[in-house]
């Protein structure tokens, strides 16, 4: 802070000096306007680290010539009759970026971050033709805004680490993104052995559940369904539910190749396999349970059917992925 | 499925149960072994006997070389064709196992004056250790389970798709060979837990040691899985002195086996994979001392005993393992290890991790495909492995949920969950078929009275199985109907199951068939009328490269093909897949991704003399170079952030498009000139533009361009592999100033020493013709 207040006594200083020399030198005139726009821009930099900016003002740090210093700018839409969430999430990486600027060691007047919303200046929009949010723009410090000044979205996402790349990129000053840490996860995982412990003590006197083997083989077998079906996949690659194609409406919930899946289908699928397994318990207890023969045979019926039902299904939803496969088992 | 056929007859078969029954169990294991070698040929008989992929040959070379100079030579092998300029030690940092155990072979074979070529051994190999494997793997089922459910499992596992994928004739790699390692390990490991003797856990220490030296992944598996079984058991209150005699000498003598092999060194002892097996064997022995103090201390001073050596115990080894990593004597997890943990970890850090496809999460499409029937029913295993659980079964299950656990995260993991997925399929097969295959009618075989023994505390298994001779003459008397399902009901029951196992069967010999057994060196095409083409294009080069290209010639191309260049080609290469050194990979991914006068500097600092790139436009190959640009690029970007950016290869939309409307830095880098060199000029048919690629689907962007510093060596037959010879400099420019002072020849007398002849002034002058070719740039 202290090393912000000299610099901000010698933007006075020279501020003064250059008042003084105005009413002499004409010429001198850019120069004054110039450190008269780097002083205010660093006093509202102070306050807050993403400037925010209306129409008049846009125009007039930004979009006006003499300026020594580059300005990444965001238009968005926060206000909620907008109803435009992904600006929200936009703006907290943002703001996270902005602050991991703000607040670091090369801190300086050359960059500045600054955000417009449309409800103070729509003419912003209108001006730069977008009608899209959340865009960022970079505004070099000389010369036109280039091709590669616009952060594509679309490509690299609008992280608080990706924008911190294209800013490396475009302005050669490397941020270093710093997150204040999410302690949620911590929180959310202390709880629930909180929690987990609180019930192991409270049913201290009664502790034959762990001793259940149906429920430590329930868990097991959790485990390995949920594995087994792809939900690892789904949490690396973060697939949609299911896709609806856009012109017919049709929801389709199977993944047309066997390279890629859906929620939903992995669900299926877990479903599907708990179901044969649950079929072969069946087969296996049909045998071991008390009762006349006739129940048996239910059973055992029961399970085979389980079995063998739920396994061609299975096979057949592997056909429609895997194409050219040429085997079916009970139905197509 | 005639193995289950026949396991009918184990069962009706009441003369002389015991000699029939291990007759049988022989016949059973040798057509195993038969079907298990016979499946891995396809490609043999299909191609011929060759090395597949890539790692392979690496290995093969290995293997020709320990074989040409020794053991003590291979060790010291200092490898200055891989690299260039660094080299590599091969000695020290390979697993030698592979090699040796082949290497063995081919000696045995030649002593018994039996020639053949070290090449055809390692050609057969891992279809030969995959009847070893479902040996391993019925040894392993039997002491788990029952021998009728080991030879299920020896059944599957010779089969599975899962385990034949890195097995068929040809992929001489480790893999194949370490899983049977892998199941003889845990054989011979519950063995030991369940007799408790050193012997057996000596065993298993031995054969840990052949697992290290053959594999990282697949030893660090066992080294964690074992601790982690003693741990639970000892969390469930199972310790006995057997586990601690087992667990204590098999960790010692594992420990100091595994630490003679070069490449492993002090690893086990310095890296964090380690140290779980490290703490449970601290845990044991502290768990055995106090066992042994509360003999003689009373329960109020055993308690105070406990409180505080438990609190000190914990306290000292927290302050050692943090100081030791601090002062940095213990690593890490190393990134591969570290990925599996926390999945997101390799995406952001090492794209040379991320960019190999086998280490992509798992679909459950690719659990189907490699496990088919099994994989829905092995967790019923696990259920009943848990209903009826004991001390090995405990192994099973932490085995089985963990392997799933990796398997998801990694393609490559399949590999560890096949043999538990098979011996588990198997428990449930086997549980059912023990009860409806049996007949009604009183028949025993010894194996049940064996499954009885085991099993005799669940008295309700007496309604359908007769125990020895005493009780079935009492459920002779009893009617039928009330005894079981009935005949038919069963026999429905096993004839449906035997046909999804048919299934099963079919489906795995077309998986071997169509999937898992295509040499990737030797591509077939098939036309309309079924007749095959076969695409040699990469033999053909390196062939091209060995005989045309001097001995000490260097090739660039990328890591992929460094050990086919060098197996193959025999010649000097830049980067290979033993992906070591980061940098030097991005140096020559820089190459790729550069304009060609940025490449010509790199390429003469690195003495490049041949450039080698994959091009599969003409005929539709899709695992071609320019499908694998943006890889290079992005590991580029990692070392050299300046000079490449992802971004430029991309149009402004943000697409990789090869076409007039792709990115300009992409149409003018190297890797495009060299795959797209003259390429304009080529009409494919007529129905498509010249220059139509196949493999992308459209008409390239930039056709006519010239290179400067390269030029065209070699083109394959249908352009798949390109060579290309980087020219010397060329000459200097022609003198641009003319001002530059000519060097005046010195003026001699002519007159002085002995020469005293005198000269003709104004002789006519003979103008010589030049001579117009450049036989030197």
């Amino acid at each position: 802070m202290a090393a912000m207040w000299t610099l901000l006594k010698v933007f006075l200083t020279v501020f003064c000096l250059s008042l003084i020399q105005n009413s002499f030198a004409v010429q001198k005139n850019k120069q004054d306007l110039l450190t008269d726009k780097v002083q205010q821009m660093t006093e509202w930099n102070n306050k807050k680290s993403v400037i925010k900016f209306n129409g008049d003002k846009f125009k007039q740090y930004v979009r006006t010539a003499p300026r020594n210093y580059s300005v990444i700018v965001m238009l968005t839409a926060l206000q909620p009759k907008r109803q435009c969430s992904v600006c929200k999430q936009a703006n907290e990486e943002y703001v996270i970026l902005a602050n991991s600027w703000r607040y670091s060691q090369q801190y300086s007047n050359k960059l500045f971050f600054a955000m417009v919303d449309y409800d103070d200046g729509a003419d912003v929009f209108s001006q730069l033709k977008t009608n899209t949010a959340p865009v960022f723009m970079h505004f070099p410090e000389k010369g036109k805004t280039k091709k590669g000044d616009t952060l594509d979205i679309n490509r690299v996402g609008f992280s608080a680490e990706a924008i911190a790349k294209w800013v490396q990129e475009r302005t050669d000053v490397q941020i270093r993104i710093f997150r204040p840490p999410n302690y949620s996860g911590t929180l959310a995982l202390a709880l629930l052995f909180a929690l987990i412990g609180g019930l192991l003590y409270l049913k201290r006197n009664n502790l034959e559940f762990i001793y259940n083997k149906t429920f430590w083989g329930i868990g097991a077998l959790v485990i390995i369904f949920a594995m087994t079906s792809g939900q690892m996949w789904n949490h690396i690659r973060g697939p949609p539910v299911m896709h609806k194609n856009p012109q017919t409406g049709q929801i389709n919930y199977i993944h047309g190749s066997s390279q890629g899946q859906f929620v939903a289908e992995t669900y299926i699928v877990f479903l599907l396999n708990a179901a044969v397994v649950g079929g072969f318990i069946m087969l296996n207890e049909a045998n071991n349970i008390k009762g006349d023969s006739g129940k048996r045979r239910i059973i055992a019926l029961v399970g085979l059917g389980l079995v063998a039902f739920f396994f061609s299904l299975l096979l057949s939803v592997f056909r429609s992925k895997y194409q050219g496969y040429p085997y079916s088992f009970l139905f197509k | 499925m005639a193995d289950a056929g026949v396991k009918t007859e184990i069962r009706s078969s009441m003369w002389n149960p015991g000699g029939l029954q291990s007759l049988l169990t022989f016949v059973i294991l040798t057509l195993t072994w038969i079907v298990a070698f016979s499946s891995r040929l396809f490609a043999v008989i299909r191609f011929e006997s060759i090395i597949h992929e890539f790692d392979p040959w690496f290995n093969y070379r290995a293997t020709h070389y320990m074989v040409e100079n020794g053991f003590y030579n291979f060790l010291n092998w200092f490898d200055d064709r891989a690299w260039y300029p660094l080299g590599r030690i091969v000695g020290g940092t390979v697993y030698p196992g592979l090699m040796v155990t082949s290497g063995t072979i081919h000696w045995v074979l030649s002593h018994l004056n039996i020639p053949v070529h070290i090449r055809d051994v390692c050609v057969f190999l891992a279809p030969i250790f995959s009847g070893l494997t479902a040996l391993a793997t019925y040894f392993f089922t039997k002491e788990v389970w029952s021998k009728g459910a080991g030879l299920f499992a020896a059944c599957f596992i010779a089969i599975v798709p899962g385990y034949i994928s890195r097995s068929v004739a040809g992929s001489y790699d480790n893999e194949g060979i370490a899983i049977f390692a892998l199941m003889f390990t845990y054989y011979l490991w519950i063995k030991a837990v369940k007799t408790g003797s050193v012997f057996w856990a000596v065993l298993t220490a031995l054969s840990y040691f052949y697992m290290v030296s053959l594999s990282m992944g697949g030893y660090v598996f066992i080294i964690n899985l074992i601790p982690l079984h003693v741990f639970v058991l000892l969390l469930m209150g199972r310790y006995s002195r057997r586990i601690f005699i087992a667990y204590t000498s098999f960790f010692i003598v594992g420990l100091i086996c595994s630490m003679q092999i070069p490449f492993v060194g002090f690893q086990p002892i310095k890296t964090s994979e380690h140290m779980a097996s490290a703490g449970v064997f601290a845990l044991v022995i502290a768990y055995s001392a106090l066992k042994y103090t509360q003999s003689f201390l009373s329960k109020a001073e055993f308690k105070y005993f406990f409180l505080v050596s438990a609190a000190s115990a914990a306290g000292f080894i927290f302050c050692t393992v943090v100081g030791l990593t601090w002062a940095g004597y213990i690593h890490p997890w190393s990134g591969r290890f570290y990925s599996l943990w926390d999945t997101g970890y390799a995406k952001i850090h090492i794209p040379i991790i991320a960019s190999v496809s086998e280490h992509q999460p798992t679909t459950w499409v690719s659990f189907f495909f490699d496990l088919h029937i099994l994989v829905c029913a092995f967790p019923a295993g696990v259920w009943y492995c848990v209903k009826e659980v004991n001390d090995e079964r405990v192994f099973v299950i932490l085995y089985a949920i963990f392997a799933s656990y990796f398997a998801g995260v990694m393609v490559r993991l399949m590999l560890t969950l096949t043999p538990i997925v098979c011996v588990l399929a198997a428990i449930a097969f086997s549980k059912t078929f023990e009860i409806y295959l049996k007949d009604d009618s009183p028949k025993s075989s010894s194996k049940e009275e064996e499954e009885e023994k085991k099993q005799d505390n669940k008295n309700d298994r007496l309604y359908d199985k007769p125990q020895v001779a005493k009780p079935k003459k009492v459920k002779e008397d009893r009617p039928k109907d009330q005894d079981s399902v009935g005949m038919n009901i069963k026999t429905i029951i096993v004839i449906a199951l035997l046909m999804m196992l048919m299934l099963f069967a079919v489906h795995c010999t077309w998986v071997t068939s169509s999937a898992y057994s295509s040499p990737s060196i030797v591509l077939a095409s098939y036309n309309h009328d079924g007749s095959r083409t076969i695409l040699d294009d990469f033999r053909e080069a390196y062939f091209w490269l060995r005989q045309n290209t001097g001995d000490k010639a260097r090739v660039m191309s990328w890591w992929d093909y460094g050990y086919q260049i060098a197996g193959m080609g025999n010649k000097t290469t830049l980067v290979d897949n033993n992906t070591w050194n980061n940098s030097h990979i991005a140096l020559v991914g820089k190459a790729m991704s550069s304009n060609e006068s940025a490449a010509y500097d790199i390429m003469r600092a690195l003495d490049v003399d041949y450039v080698l790139v994959i091009f599969g436009g003409v005929i539709g190959y899709s695992g071609d170079d320019i499908n694998k640009f943006l890889w290079m690029v992005r590991i580029a970007e990692g070392e050299h952030p300046k000079d490449i950016r992802e971004s430029d290869y991309f149009t402004p939309q943000g697409e990789f498009r090869v076409d007039s409307a792709g990115s300009k830095t992409l149409l003018n880098c190297l890797m495009y000139k060299l795959s797209y060199y003259r390429f304009g000029e080529l009409q494919l048919d007529f129905r498509s533009p010249p220059g139509f690629d196949r493999t992308r689907n459209v008409e390239i962007g930039n056709k006519n361009f010239d290179l400067t510093h390269l030029e065209e060596a070699y083109t394959t037959e249908h352009w798949l592999v390109r060579i290309y010879r980087v020219k010397d400099m060329t000459n200097r420019d022609i003198v641009k100033n003319q001002a530059m002072p000519k060097v005046k020849p010195k003026k001699r007398s002519k007159k002085t020493g002995k020469k005293k002849t005198g000269s003709i002034k104004h002789k006519p002058v003979v103008k010589k013709g030049k001579k117009l070719s450049k036989s030197k740039n």
